[in-house]
C-alpha cells in the first residue's frame, strides 16, 4: 500500500514540472506585461518600465526567470502577486476555502442525487422515469453553466424569491470575521442567530449550478454500470438465494457498479474547478477560480503560476485518493 | 486557519467598535461594486473601482464638489498663490482626527503639516522609508506630471504648507483633490514600521474621511463604519458596505431583490428594464471622457486642414452612436465633455455631408481614390466600446468619398507608443478626464505633447497653445474659461482630429436610497446618502 502511494508521487513529479513549465511558459505568451498592462492612455516612460522590469526580475532571460522561479518553489516561497502585494500562498488559502466549500457542496449534491436516481433507472429500465431521467441527463451534461445560473437567478430569485441572488451570507443583517473561510462554519461559529441558515440559504443556487453537470454524469454513469452488473451471474445467484430485491440491489450489484462511478466522481473534480471559475463569476463567490481568471488579465504572472499549480496539485491529489477508494469499495483490486 | 493576519489584525483592533455586535446595523448602505481594490492606499492604484473602496477613508488638501469637478476646501482651509502662481500657501484645517482603533492604533495628535508632507514625500522621494513598501508604483503621482511640476514642500508651521512649483500651474490644485493625493497619518506609518508590519499601512487604511475602515475579505465585501467625528459632510448610515459583485446581471438582481441599494455599470440591455421598474432608479450623465479619431497633421494629405475637414463630414457619427455605443454614448463636438466648465457650446458639430467632403478633398488637390490606414484600438476603453466595429463602420463611410482605408492595429502598449511615435496616418484613441481641470484634456492637443507624447495629431498651433500655456498660469476661473472657449474654436476650425463620442454613465439604485449626487469623474461617495 504505502509502496503504491510512493510509486504515484513519484510519477507525479515529472507531471509537476511540466506544469510549472507549461504556465510560465503560457502567460508569457499572452501579448502585454504586468507592468505596461495596468496603464492607461497615459502610458509609462520608457525609465519607469525599465525600473519596474528590473524590479520584478522581468529583465531577465527567460530560462533565467523559470529557474528562479522553481528555485524559490522548492523553498515553498509562491511569490508575491503583482496585483495586490499579497504572498500568493496566503491569497490562495484566504481564497480557497470558498471554492471548496462550494465545490463539496457541489459534488455531494450531484451523489446524492445523481446514484440513486442512476441506480432506479437501471432498476426500472425503459419505464417513463428512465427515459425522463436520460433525456435530462443529457440536458443537465450539455448546459452552458453561465446561461443555467443566469437563468436560476432570474427564475428562482428575482421571480419567486426563494433564494438569495448571490453572495454568501445576507450583508446587512450579518457580519462576523471569518475563522475558518468556510461559511457554513463561521457562521455557526458566529454565534449570530439565523446566519447559519442565511449561509446555507445563500449556497443552494450556486451549488444547483456547479452540481449540475457532475450529476449528469454521474446519474448516467451510475445507470449504465448498474445495467451491466445487473445482468451478471452473481447477481442471479444473489436473487435465486432468495435475497430481497433491496439487498440484491444495494449491497451485490451497487457496490460493484459503484467502482467506475467513483472513477467518474474523481474525473469531476478538475470539471468542477472548472465549473467554479464560472459559478464564482455568476454568484460573486470569492473562490480562487474568479481570482485566476483576474490574474490573467492582470498578467500577475506569481499569482497565476501558483494558483494553477496549487490547484493542479489538488487535483492530482484526488486523483490519488480516488485510486485508493478503489481498494475500499472493492476489495479485489486492493493495492498490495 | 487560513484567514490572513492582517484581517485578524484588522478585526482585532475594531473589536471595540464591534464587541458583542451580532451587527445588526440600525442603517446599512450596500454598494454593489464591481471588484476588488488593488491596495487602500490609492496613490497606488489605479482603477475606479480601487479609488472607490479607497476614498471613503481619506481626505484631501482640496476636494471636489461632491457631484462637480469645482474645487473647493478640503483638509486646507483656504491656500494663497504668490510669487507669480509659483508659490502655492496651504493653510491646514484644525482640529481634524485620524481613525482611532484601526489596527490597533491609536492616534496621539490631529492631523498636522507632517501628514501632508508624509503622503506626498513618500511617492515623490526615493529615500523615503517608505518609498518602496508595497511595490512604490505611484502611477498617477508621475502621470501627473508632480515630479516636473513640484519644487519643494515644506511647512512653516503645524498648519502651514508651502508648495513651490519650477513654473506656475493653477490645474494642480485639481490634482491635489484626486485620489493619489490623499492624507496619510505619518504616526501610523511611524507606528507599523515600528512593529515591522509596513506593508500593513496600505492594506488596514487609516485616514480622517466620513467613513472608517473595519475589514476587507478579497473578492466578497469591504466594510466602513460611520466616522462621527468627521469634520465635513457626514455620513448619514451607520455601516457602508461594498458587496463585490462582478457579473451585471448578478448586480442588477441583487438590486432588484433588495440585496443591495446601488449598483455600478448596468448593461446597456437592461436599461429598459430599470427605467420601468418603480422601485429602482436610472440615473445617468456624460463620463469625463473622449474619443476622437487622430489625424497625423504632419503627414499628407492630413497636413491640410480641408482634408481634416472633409474627413470630418465623411464619416456618420449618429450611426456609430447607435450601432457602437447601444446608447450608452453621445456624440462629442468638442475635446471635454459637457460637464466640465469653460465647455464651449457654441462650437457646432460638422455636419455628415459625403457630397461636401467630397467637394472639400477636390479642392485640396486630393484625387480620389486614396488609400490611408486606419488604426483602431485593440481594447475595450471606457470611451468607446468596440474600436474595430467602430473602424469597420468608418471604413464603410470613407469608401463612399473613394477612401480606401486599411484597418490596422496592435497590442495595447504597442499601439499606444507606436501612435505616439507618430507611426500612424490616421488612429483611433481617447482620453479620460483625470483631475476635472479643462488643461487635463486640452494638453492632448498642446505642443509640447506632440513630440513623442500624448499629442497623437502632432498638430502644434501658436494661437492655440498660447492661449493654453496662458490658462495654466491664470488663477481667475473667467479668464481661463475665456481662453479654452476660444481654443475649441480653433480646434474646430483647424480639425486635428474627428471628435467621436462621450460616454454616458448609467448608475441604478434603489428608489429609498436618497441624497445620491452623480459624479462627472464616474466615482462613487456615500457621504450625505441616506436610505429611507
Amino acid at each position: 500500500m504505502i509502496k503504491f502511494i510512493l510509486r504515484r508521487l513519484l510519477l507525479t513529479i515529472p507531471t509537476f514540472v511540466a506544469l510549472m513549465f507549461v504556465t510560465f511558459i503560457a502567460i508569457r505568451l499572452v501579448p502585454g506585461d504586468p507592468i505596461e498592462v495596468r496603464t492607461g492612455e497615459h502610458g509609462i516612460s520608457p525609465e519607469r518600465l525599465a525600473y519596474f522590469r528590473h524590479e520584478l526580475g522581468l529583465d531577465q532571460p527567460v530560462w533565467k526567470q523559470f529557474i528562479d522561479y522553481v528555485w524559490h518553489l522548492l523553498h515553498g516561497d509562491f511569490g508575491v502577486s503583482l496585483s495586490s502585494n499579497e504572498k500568493v500562498l496566503t491569497e490562495f488559502l484566504t481564497l480557497f476555502p470558498a471554492t471548496l466549500e462550494l465545490s463539496i457542496a457541489g459534488i455531494l449534491f450531484a451523489v446524492v442525487l445523481g446514484v440513486p436516481a442512476g441506480v432506479f433507472a437501471a432498476v426500472k429500465r425503459g419505464s417513463w422515469f428512465d427515459h425522463t431521467l436520460m433525456g435530462a441527463a443529457v440536458a443537465g451534461f450539455s448546459m452552458p453553466i453561465f446561461w443555467w445560473g443566469l437563468l436560476l437567478i432570474m427564475l428562482v430569485s428575482e421571480g419567486w424569491h426563494l433564494t438569495p441572488v448571490s453572495g454568501r451570507i445576507d450583508m446587512i443583517n450579518f457580519y462576523f470575521e471569518p475563522t475558518t473561510g468556510f461559511m457554513l462554519i463561521d457562521s455557526l461559529l458566529s454565534d449570530q442567530k439565523g446566519a447559519f441558515l442565511s449561509a446555507l440559504h445563500h449556497l443552494v443556487l450556486p451549488m444547483i449550478v456547479l452540481g449540475t453537470v457532475p450529476l449528469a454524469v454521474i446519474a448516467r454513469m451510475t445507470r449504465s454500470s448498474m445495467l451491466e452488473v445487473l445482468s451478471e451471474d452473481y447477481v442471479r445467484t444473489a436473487r435465486a438465494k432468495g435475497l430481497s430485491e433491496f439487498r440484491v440491489i444495494s449491497l451485490h450489484a451497487l457496490r460493484n457498479a459503484l467502482i467506475p462511478v467513483v472513477t467518474v466522481v474523481g474525473l469531476q473534480v478538475g470539471g468542477l474547478l472548472a465549473g467554479a471559475v464560472l459559478t464564482e463569476t455568476i454568484f460573486s463567490w470569492p473562490g480562487v477560480g474568479k481570482w485566476l481568471i483576474d490574474s490573467i488579465g492582470r498578467r500577475d504572472y506569481p499569482a497565476l503560476q501558483g494558483g494553477i499549480l496549487l490547484i493542479s496539485s489538488l487535483v492530482i491529489i484526488v486523483n490519488l485518493l480516488v485510486d485508493l477508494l478503489y481498494g475500499a469499495i472493492n476489495p479485489r483490486i486492493r493495492h498490495g | 486557519m487560513f484567514n490572513s493576519s492582517l484581517k485578524l489584525a484588522a478585526s482585532v483592533g475594531i473589536a471595540a467598535m464591534l464587541l458583542g455586535a451580532s451587527a445588526v446595523s440600525a442603517k446599512t448602505l450596500v454598494y454593489c461594486s464591481e471588484g476588488s481594490p488593488e491596495s487602500f492606499t490609492p496613490a497606488l492604484n489605479g482603477t475606479g473601482t480601487s479609488f472607490d473602496a479607497d476614498r471613503p477613508v481619506f481626505d484631501k488638501l482640496t476636494a471636489f464638489e461632491r457631484g462637480g469637478t469645482n474645487v473647493v476646501p478640503g483638509l486646507a482651509t483656504s491656500w494663497d498663490v504668490t510669487d507669480g502662481g509659483k508659490t502655492l500657501t496651504f493653510h491646514l484645517r484644525k482640529g481634524v482626527k485620524f481613525h482611532s482603533g484601526v489596527n490597533g492604533f491609536k492616534p496621539t495628535r490631529e492631523f498636522n503639516a507632517d501628514d501632508v508632507l508624509f503622503s506626498f514625500n513618500r511617492q515623490w522621494k526615493p529615500d523615503h522609508p517608505y518609498f518602496k513598501v508595497s511595490g512604490g508604483k505611484y502611477d498617477y503621482f508621475n502621470d501627473m506630471d508632480m515630479p516636473a511640476l513640484l519644487d519643494t514642500i515644506e511647512k512653516t508651521d503645524d498648519y502651514t504648507v508651502v508648495m513651490k512649483l519650477k513654473e506656475p500651474n493653477m490645474p494642480i490644485l485639481a490634482n491635489l483633490a484626486m485620489d493619489f493625493a490623499s492624507i496619510h497619518s505619518a504616526e501610523y506609518a511611524d507606528y507599523l514600521m515600528k512593529t515591522g508590519k509596513p506593508e500593513q499601512f496600505d492594506q488596514i487604511p487609516v485616514g480622517t474621511g466620513p467613513f472608517i475602515f473595519v475589514t476587507y475579505q478579497k473578492d466578497a465585501m469591504i466594510r466602513f463604519k460611520k466616522n462621527a467625528d468627521y469634520f465635513g459632510e457626514k455620513a448619514l448610515v451607520d455601516d457602508l458596505v461594498f458587496a463585490i459583485t462582478p457579473d451585471p446581471t448578478a448586480r442588477l438582481a441583487k438590486l432588484k431583490a433588495g440585496e443591495c441599494h446601488f449598483a455600478i455599470a448596468p448593461r446597456p440591455a437592461d436599461l429598459e428594464e430599470i427605467k420601468k421598474d418603480k422601485s429602482l432608479s436610472l440615473i445617468s450623465q456624460s463620463g469625463l471622457n473622449v474619443s476622437y479619431w487622430a489625424f497625423n497633421t504632419e503627414k499628407p494629405p492630413f497636413d491640410k486642414k480641408e482634408v481634416r475637414q472633409a474627413f470630418n463630414m465623411a464619416i456618420d457619427h449618429e450611426a456609430i452612436i447607435k450601432e457602437v455605443f447601444l446608447g450608452s454614448g453621445t456624440a462629442a463636438k468638442n475635446l471635454i465633455p459637457p460637464t466640465l466648465w469653460s465647455y464651449n457650446d457654441k462650437v457646432s458639430a460638422y455636419p455628415y455631408d459625403p457630397e461636401k467632403a467630397k467637394a472639400l478633398l477636390a479642392a485640396a488637390g486630393v484625387t480620389t481614390p486614396i488609400d490611408i490606414d486606419l488604426w483602431y484600438l485593440p481594447v475595450q476603453r471606457p470611451y468607446n466600446p468596440n474600436g474595430k466595429r467602430m473602424a469597420e463602420m468608418m471604413q464603410a463611410d470613407l469608401a463612399k468619398i473613394g477612401v480606401n482605408a486599411k484597418l490596422v492595429t496592435y497590442e495595447w502598449g504597442e499601439y499606444r507608443k507606436r501612435m505616439q511615435k507618430g507611426e500612424h496616418l490616421t488612429g483611433q484613441l481617447g482620453w479620460t478626464g483625470d483631475n476635472g481641470d479643462p488643461d487635463n484634456f486640452f494638453f492632448l492637443r498642446g505642443c509640447a505633447a506632440s513630440k513623442g507624447g500624448q499629442n497623437v495629431t502632432k498638430w502644434c498651433n501658436k494661437e492655440f497653445d498660447d492661449r493654453l500655456n496662458k490658462a495654466k498660469s491664470v488663477s481667475d476661473i473667467a479668464e481661463r474659461t475665456k481662453l479654452y472657449e476660444e481654443m475649441q474654436v480653433i480646434e474646430h476650425d483647424e480639425a486635428p482630429d474627428m471628435k467621436i463620442a462621450h460616454s454616458i454613465v448609467f448608475e441604478a439604485l434603489r428608489a429609498e436610497v436618497t441624497g445620491y449626487k452623480q459624479s462627472p469623474f464616474g466615482s462613487h461617495e456615500f457621504q450625505g446618502v441616506d436610505v429611507k
